[in-house]
């Protein structure tokens, strides 16, 4: 008997100081209102996201492996286990969902914002979240995929932990994803940009993907991005430095070609340059190019005067 | 005896090791990488690159500490720029690990917790636990 009335009366406090604790941080009352589109549609899902029931703990590699599938990588969640998983964090780091990402050829865009997450999510392309189901000073991390929202009965659809289709009112949301910094993934095939994009933005998730290796579609997202921005110096370079390594040696140097056109003072276009025309044999035009980086000089002139160098010393 | 010796002779290793890595960093005869590029255009001193480079070794060995394999280790490093580098190698344990992770040991700061939990579910604050219905 003494033992439930104290049961009960440290219940009642513990319920009083909790919350005195949640007013306290009035901070964490929202009201949804941010989440809003003007102009954008009231509703919208994206087909074609499959749903991975997630292990426990694995609520990373689940997400990440139903915006690869949505992608057309074909990847199991414990597959990317091994890639993404950091057994003492029992979790998953941010870092390592990007890094999967271009392990598996695609790009890795992250976001921020309701405005932007909404914008996305219209276009079709489901977004990977970082939210806290819990509290800031009791986290309880975990990764979800947005694939829908109805504005009019104001709720996100989410594909998320066992749930698949979850009904999730926008307050709640915005509560939860606010306590994750608003941070959201993309993960895109690299000749689709995001609606929302930077040229700058694109072009790091782009040479993300040199990183691991994956001089294709690092290949086509320089691509995709001259196509938006004919004049990106830096396109350019990449869609030069990707073809170099698919030997495709004739079509490189075009790409430095044209950046060197469109920043004639920059030795470094023209230093690749002469890497390629050394590798066609075109000895002349290879010294030549090498010179004129070295002449324009720059932080780099080091680099610039090895490749002419190595170029001289061919000759001799 | 050995472990007397073990000490000085890995930081010996240690050093020479970062003295080797440092050393092939400069220039070489190669093509200039679009990371350089992008670097470049951003007017990034070169400093922060070699920061950086240092940076990736820590990573990588933090991240074994944390009972990832030591060649996927290496992989998950060489998949991230830089800057993504420097962003983790300063606090790996503050950041946010997706993963629902555990409660704690004690009991009654769990039953605490929990109470807090289901009042701050309850009131929308929260997405904790999922028998409380959320849609609206």
């Amino acid at each position: 008997m003494h033992f439930l009335q104290a049961d009960r009366q440290l219940l009642i406090g513990l319920m009083l100081l909790a919350l005195s604790l949640v007013l306290s941080g009035c901070g964490l009352l929202s009201t949804g209102s941010l989440l809003q589109m003007p102009g954008g549609p009231a509703r919208a899902i994206v087909d074609n996201v499959p749903f991975f029931a997630q292990e426990e703990l694995q609520c990373g590699p689940a997400a990440l492996a139903m915006t690869l599938n949505w992608s057309g990588v074909t990847v199991q969640p414990s597959d990317l286990t091994p890639e993404v998983f950091t057994p003492d964090l029992h979790g998953s780091l941010q870092s390592a969902l990007i890094g999967a990402t271009r392990r598996h050829g695609r790009v890795a865009y992250p976001i921020t914002g309701s405005e932007t997450l909404l914008a996305e999510v219209s276009a079709g392309t489901p977004v990977i979240v970082l939210v806290n189901l819990g509290l800031s000073w009791y986290p309880k991390w975990h990764y979800a995929v947005v694939i829908g929202f109805d504005q009019e009965r104001e709720e996100m659809i989410i594909h998320s932990g066992l749930n698949a289709y979850e009904h999730l009112s926008f307050r709640v949301f915005e509560n939860i994803w606010q306590r994750g910094a608003y941070w959201g993934l993309l993960v895109l095939p690299p000749d689709r940009l995001p609606v929302r994009v930077g040229e700058e933005e694109w072009l790091e998730a782009v040479a993300g993907l040199e990183r691991t290796g994956q001089w294709q579609e690092a290949a086509t997202g320089y691509g995709a991005s001259l196509q938006r921005w004919p004049n990106s110096f830096v396109s350019w370079m990449g869609l030069g430095n990707s073809r170099y390594r698919l030997y495709d040696l004739a079509g490189s140097a075009e790409a430095f070609q044209r950046a060197a056109l469109l920043q004639p003072q920059n030795g470094m276009p023209f230093n690749n340059l002469a890497q390629v025309l050394k590798s066609q044999g075109k000895q002349k035009e290879a010294l030549s190019a090498a010179q004129r980086a070295v002449a324009l000089g720059g932080p780099l002139v080091g680099n610039f005067r090895q490749t002419l160098e190595e170029i001289e010393s061919k000759e001799r | 005896m050995i472990q007397k010796i073990i000490k000085p002779v890995s930081f010996l290793l240690l050093f020479s090791f970062l003295f080797l890595d440092v050393s092939v960093q400069p220039a070489k005869a190669q093509m200039i990488g679009t990371h350089t590029v992008i670097a470049a255009q951003k007017q990034e001193a070169s400093r922060e690159r070699v920061t950086a480079f240092l940076g990736r070794d820590d990573v990588q060995r933090a991240l074994v500490q944390r009972g990832v394999d030591a060649a996927e280790a290496q992989q998950r490093v060489a998949s991230l720029s830089d800057a993504e580098v420097t962003k983790i190698s300063q606090a790996m344990d503050q950041l946010p690990a997706g993963g629902d992770g555990g409660l704690g040991t004690i009991i009654g700061a769990v039953v605490f917790i929990f109470v807090v939990l289901l009042i701050t579910d309850l009131l929308g604050l929260t997405h904790f636990f999922p028998f409380v219905n959320h849609r609206r």
